[in-house]
């Protein structure tokens, strides 16, 4: 069968098989890069997202299970290539790699960004493009995560867009430079590789796509998927009420001693267009929660896209509808050279302050705010078994806010992100940890007409030796607010428990806590808000609250009157 | 005494396939199924079998079953209320899960709620250490006092998980004990027992799921076998698990669990099975029904097996064949998402209504009435049992006609198009995805629906071969036939892969051994039926995530294997290169799973394909106008199915019919049927 070059319109059919095609390659390169990196983040925790980018650096598309973080550095990222290199100095065989958050678009340190051009009859085509959360990435700390640093550099080397490949030759003495500065080099050289050979393969399949579908057709339906996806947000918008709608929250403190730091938004939406302003912002803060722009506005897409069309697939049509105002300088969009290493406590936020400033626009789709956080414990120590030193981190999750139908979620990684836990024999096997608890803790979830998700608790107890303990918690001050009456959640906390069962609170953000083997670490993480006023909550729902033992006798009493 | 029957009990139709193994005579037959109660609809066929073939039920030797009532009760929600026993300070544990939500951005979904409600969930004071020794032994009181209130709470079934039981089951063997001595009727289910493996929650959510099945399948199956004891007075019987083998009755009243995905699993048994006769061991299956279509991957005539999936949203640890099923199928409706773009399916006309073109009040433009349109399916079934209304057809694909600016065939021919990239991407996901080239697999389309698509599907994969089994409808009764007894065993223990513990896991592996040997003769397989296959499970330390690696398979298995630390080394590399691209031959490796799964061999044929006839090529039922592409239509030969005999040869454009499905033969691709009956396609060299 001979193929007839349908250069013909794309009509709706061939769009959304072509783009079904599209959405299989970013997919298929996807699972590549997992397959074969070293990172346990990229392996396990599929801390990695790949996409196919057009020559004017739109994203047309990203694979299913992309990171919403990676979202708009990867459109960082191509901006600021294309303002370095234009088009017309770009050759076959380059491959640019960068990651840094002030010059190159990234969001912090670990993510490595990549993209290798696509040429087709000698012109650029598209770009194939991941990022990938790397182990290390040198600086101060193992696994350059760590609180406590005051400016970038410390947090690990800096990359601007350079070509890692020139004309299909590896520069080898600039890879020698980045294998340098991180630890265990040989594993971030498979990473680096695995992400090559995932570019690679994309160019391989896309150039596959062209070559049956013909070039003026893929052409067109990059253009078509922006416009589509655009034009169905667009919609959505318009069914929203114009109007000005704001909201501020409070992040608990930086982990430096800046205390109540706050995050204002106002919201303005106008026929089919929304902006969002976040002006009053705090200033960027001394420790690592500041955020760069891109990481911002991946947030307030996250919280859009959750709130208007869940199933909208992710593209530049969705980045070019969220009009975003942030004073330079803030917490938001942190000027060069503020650290930014744990930026996704602050995004969480973001999500939870587009959801309280939306909330009277879309009171039927809108959630209260969930434990907005990303709570991290880490246990670190000399395993008296065999006298390796080890390091167990992990993040828990929490509460998820209620909502208009029904009650929120017990126990869940929530907004921006869904990585699962490490299970208990994981845990005790591997660690000379003891995990004496793991539960929903009572009376966590506000009260309301439905009620917030609860939180969750994790005893953790050395065994055999002292351990070392960090920990980063967010709404451990603040607690998650409820809507239309409903009640806040409950606030998280990290305690230290001696044997006679009487617990001491540490800080939010505690560093190289002490812990012996008669102590125990509770971990205790927020709940989150209620919506509705609780008077208005089914007897039904109140009688199940008992019955389950999720709420105590009093919080009954005392929300509802029984 | 030499007829074996399958039944395979699916949503719409039970199917019976009937073998004879002295005569090689096979039988088919077909019954609405009777879902209130499943065994009519078995009574009936079988009856009807022996009417129609002339089949005596007293000379039926075998009866193998494929079963929904695990599915649908757990789809549906009706297992029973059942209780939990769970170590002190864990009881959320099951509730909790992985502390993951369904979807990154939908905030309204929500997984199941967990099937014992919190009430129901006791704590008991006891605790096994990472090592398997008891730090503190079971608190009987409190023992005492949950006895208590599973009194009070009247449930039928109880879970018992304990932390690290699959390294010591003492502590849920004593609480079982005491449990039967104090409510004897009392369904309990151990997870040392359904599941003796590391990860507190897979393991603790399969146990639940099997208490909850076990009231209802193990009503079901006691129903069933006391009205076979009737009809079927010599047969033994054999139930289909999730991982392709046949378990006996009383077996599957323990595990119920195991059954999650009996139907489709013996789909895909019975296309190894059609493989094997036609000599085709790299094999992609395409299970298209009404609703859904399964696909699964099939390499050197072994089906892929996954260790854990969901099933009605329940997540399972156990092994199961690797079926990927997608909404896709003959009912699947067209519709315009948000953003203007046309989809087809997950929605489905289903049974009732039906596709517009059956006339029982559908009006959705479904994939049949499409396929109607075109001319690929006939407007009357081969037996004339039934007839489709194009005109119905056509009235309901004509609003959407009008939407995409497209005349009518254009439009069927877009729908089309769009349910085959569906297809094609759940293939990309068994194969491309995890390391397999499709263009070297034949491509083997069954279910009534299958064989209408898998041209295109193909195609699109660069796949050059299509087998169309003999029978594409009846492929998983045929699968139950042919089906081998099976019973996996598991050691779970965490050990360096290093000589020194070489010593323990021999010592693992021969007591798994010794189990399987002790279940062979219990099952009354003889020697040469006895197949054993042994993997370990290995992984590098610190990593979360093992890989199953073959290591030994045979009639027996010599621990002499477990003796060679490099060749176990390689072994893993391999495994490792294949699914991740690289391997460290220095990192350590440490093993987590010593699996070993025994086979014993049951089916029985003369292996004798029919010798192809020196004949004229085959007359033509009728022709008709078919588009094969929307530009225009080719005048078509079409061939009944049941009159065409091996050594015939077909050239495209032709449709081939039979009972229970139809195959577009495209422009210039070949058919050829096979001795076994089957047909293989070769797809024309594309210009």
């Amino acid at each position: 069968m001979v193929k007839e070059p349908h250069i013909a319109a794309l009509d709706p059919i061939g769009l959304e098989i072509l783009s079904n095609s599209l959405l299989s390659i970013a997919d298929e390169a996807f699972v590549a890069l997992m397959k074969s990196a070293y990172s346990t983040n990229i392996k396990e925790r599929n801390d990695h997202s790949t996409a196919i980018m057009d020559p004017a650096g739109r994203l047309i598309v990203q694979a299913a299970q992309s990171l919403p973080i990676h979202i708009a550095s990867m459109s960082g990222l191509m901006e600021s290539l294309l303002a370095k290199y234009p088009l017309e100095e770009i050759n076959e065989g380059d491959l640019f790699v960068a990651n840094d958050p002030h010059v190159a678009g990234g969001t912090h340190l670990p993510d490595i960004n990549m993209a290798a051009p696509l040429f087709f009859e000698g012109r650029v085509i598209a770009f194939i493009c991941n990022i990938a959360h790397h182990a290390d990435v040198g600086g101060m700390a193992p696994g350059s995560m760590a609180g406590g640093m005051s400016e970038i550099y410390q947090e690990g080397l800096r990359i601007p867009v350079v070509r890692l490949f020139s004309g299909g030759t590896l520069q080898q003495d600039l890879f020698d430079v980045l294998l340098l500065n991180v630890r265990v080099p040989e594993e971030r050289r498979g990473d680096y590789f695995a992400q090559i050979a995932a570019c690679r393969l994309g160019q391989r399949r896309l150039g596959e796509v062209i070559a049956e579908q013909g070039l003026a057709r893929v052409e067109a339906a990059f253009d078509q998927i922006v416009q589509r996806s655009e034009g169905r947000l667009r919609q959505a918008i318009s069914a929203l009420p114009d109007g000005c709608y704001d909201f501020t929250d409070y992040m608990d403190d930086d982990g430096l001693g800046t205390p109540d730091i706050p995050i204002c938004l106002t919201v303005q939406v106008k026929g089919d267009c929304i902006h969002f302003d976040f002006a009053g912002t705090s200033p960027q803060v001394p420790g690592n929660i500041n955020v760069t722009l891109n990481a911002t506005l991946a947030s307030v897409c996250y919280g859009m896209k959750a709130l208007l069309d869940p199933d909208i697939p992710n593209n530049q049509g969705i980045l070019n509808v969220a009009e975003l105002s942030v004073p330079k300088g803030t917490l938001l969009d942190a000027a060069f050279p503020a650290p930014v290493a744990a930026r996704a406590h602050t995004c969480q936020r973001v999500v939870d302050v587009v959801f309280g400033a939306l909330a009277s626009c879309l009171p039927d789709r809108v959630v209260a705010a969930a434990n907005g956080a990303n709570t991290t414990a880490v246990f670190a120590g000399v395993d008296p078994r065999h006298g390796g030193a080890y390091v167990y981190l992990e993040t828990l999750g929490g509460g998820m806010g209620a909502r208009a139908a029904k009650d929120g979620k017990d126990g869940v990684q929530v907004n921006i992100t869904n990585t699962s836990n490490l299970p208990v024999e994981a845990i005790e096997m591997e660690y000379p940890l003891m995990v004496e608890e793991y539960s929903l803790i009572q009376d966590s979830g506000g009260a309301g007409r439905h009620r917030g998700g609860m939180g969750l608790r994790r005893v953790v107890r050395p065994v055999d030796h002292d351990c070392l303990f960090n920990g980063a918690g967010e709404r451990f001050s603040h607690r998650p607010w409820g809507l239309w009456g409903g009640e806040p959640g409950g606030h998280g906390q990290f305690l230290l428990r001696e044997e006679s069962g009487e617990g001491r609170r540490l800080d939010n953000k505690p560093s190289s806590i002490v812990v012996t083997p008669d102590q125990t670490i509770v971990v205790e993480t927020p709940g989150a808000g209620g919506y509705g006023a609780p008077d208005e909550r089914a007897p039904e729902a109140v009688a199940d609250d008992r019955q389950s033992g999720k709420f105590s006798k009093s919080f009954l009493r005392a929300n509802y009157g029984v | 005494m030499s007829w074996t029957v399958g039944v395979d009990v699916g949503g719409t139709f039970t199917d019976f396939f009937a073998h004879n193994e002295k005569s090689g005579q096979v039988h088919l037959a077909k019954r609405p199924s009777t879902p209130d109660d499943p065994g009519r609809a078995i009574l009936q066929g079988l009856d009807e079998l022996a009417a129609q073939a002339h089949i005596d039920l007293a000379s039926v030797s075998r009866f193998s079953h494929g079963t929904t009532v695990a599915t649908n009760a757990l789809i549906q929600r009706r297992g029973a209320d059942l209780a939990l026993i769970t170590t002190k300070g864990f009881r959320d544990l099951l509730e909790i899960g992985r502390q993951t939500r369904p979807h990154m951005y939908n905030l309204q979904l929500d997984f199941p709620p967990p099937l014992v409600p919190r009430a129901r969930r006791f704590e008991v004071d006891e605790r096994m250490t990472a090592q398997g020794q008891a730090l503190r032994g079971v608190n009987e009181a409190e023992l005492e006092e949950v006895i208590g209130h599973l009194q009070d709470s009247g449930v039928r079934a109880c879970a018992v998980c304990f932390l690290f039981a699959f390294l010591n089951p003492a502590h849920e063997q004593q609480v079982a004990r005491r449990l039967k001595e104090a409510l004897p009727d009392l369904q309990v289910s151990l997870s040392s027992a359904v599941q003796p493996e590391f990860r507190e929650y897979e393991r603790f959510t399969t146990t639940a799921i099997n208490a909850y099945l076990q009231p209802a399948v193990g009503q079901y199956l006691h129903q069933l076998e006391r009205s076979l004891a009737e009809a079927l007075p010599q047969a033994s019987l054999g139930i289909n698990q999730s991982s392709g083998g046949l378990m006996s009755p009383r077996r599957a009243a323990q595990v119920p669990v195991r059954t999650a995905l009996s139907g489709p699993a013996a789909g895909v048994v019975g296309a190894v099975h059609v493989a094997k006769t036609s000599g085709k061991a790299n094999v992609i299956t395409l299970d298209v029904g009404g609703t859904s279509a399964d696909v699964a991957l099939i390499r050197n005539y072994q089906a892929a097996i996954s260790f854990e999936r969901r099933v009605a949203d329940f997540p399972i640890r156990l092994p199961m064949v690797d079926i990927h099923t997608i909404g896709a199928g003959g009912g699947s409706i067209a519709w315009f998402d948000r953003d203007g773009l046309m989809k087809v399916g997950p929605l489905s006309a289903g049974a009732v209504p039906g596709p517009a073109c059956y006339g029982r009040g559908g009006t959705e433009p479904t994939v049949s009435d499409a396929n109607l349109i075109l001319g690929r399916l006939s407007p009357q079934l081969v037996d004339g049992s039934m007839t489709l209304n194009v005109e119905l057809a056509k009235q309901a694909l004509q609003p959407t006609a009008e939407r995409l600016g497209l005349d009518l065939l254009q439009t069927a021919y877009g729908m089309l198009g769009i349910m085959v990239a569906n297809m094609v991407r759940a293939i990309r996901t068994i194969s491309v995805e995890r390391g397999h080239d499709p263009r070297g697999y034949c491509l083997m389309p069954f279910g009534g629906a299958g064989p209408l698509h898998a041209r295109d599907v193909a195609v699109s994969l660069g796949i050059s071969e299509i087998l169309l089994p003999a029978a594409p409808g009846i492929v998983c009764a045929q699968g139950l036939v042919v089906s081998d007894l099976l019973e996996d065993f598991v050691a779970s223990q965490r050990l360096p892969l290093a000589a020194e513990s070489l010593r323990s896991i021999q010592d693992s592996v021969a007591d798994l051994l010794d189990r399987a040997d002790n279940w062979f003769v219990a099952e009354g397989i003889p020697e040469q039926s006895r197949q054993l296959s042994l993997r370990l499970d290995l992984r590098y330390v610190g990593q979360n995530f093992e890989l199953s690696v073959p290591v030994a398979e045979g009639q027996s298995v010599s621990l002499d294997v477990l003796a060679d630390l490099e060749r176990l080394k390689t072994a893993f590399f391999d495994a490792h290169d294949a699914a991740y691209g690289y391997h460290n031959p220095a990192d350590p490796i440490e093993v987590i799973n010593c699996r070993l799964t025994a086979r014993g061999g049951l089916y029985r044929t003369d292996g004798a394909g029919t010798d192809p006839e020196d004949r004229q090529s085959p007359d033509a039922l009728s022709v008709r106008q078919v588009f094969f592409d929307p530009s225009r239509s080719v005048e078509t030969k079409v061939y009944n199915r049941a009159e065409l005999r091996p050594g015939d040869r077909l050239v495209g454009p032709a449709i081939i019919e039979q009972l229970d499905s139809t195959t577009p033969l495209y422009p210039g691709d070949e058919a050829l049927v096979d001795p076994a009956g089957n047909i293989l396609i070769s797809i024309r060299e594309e210009l």
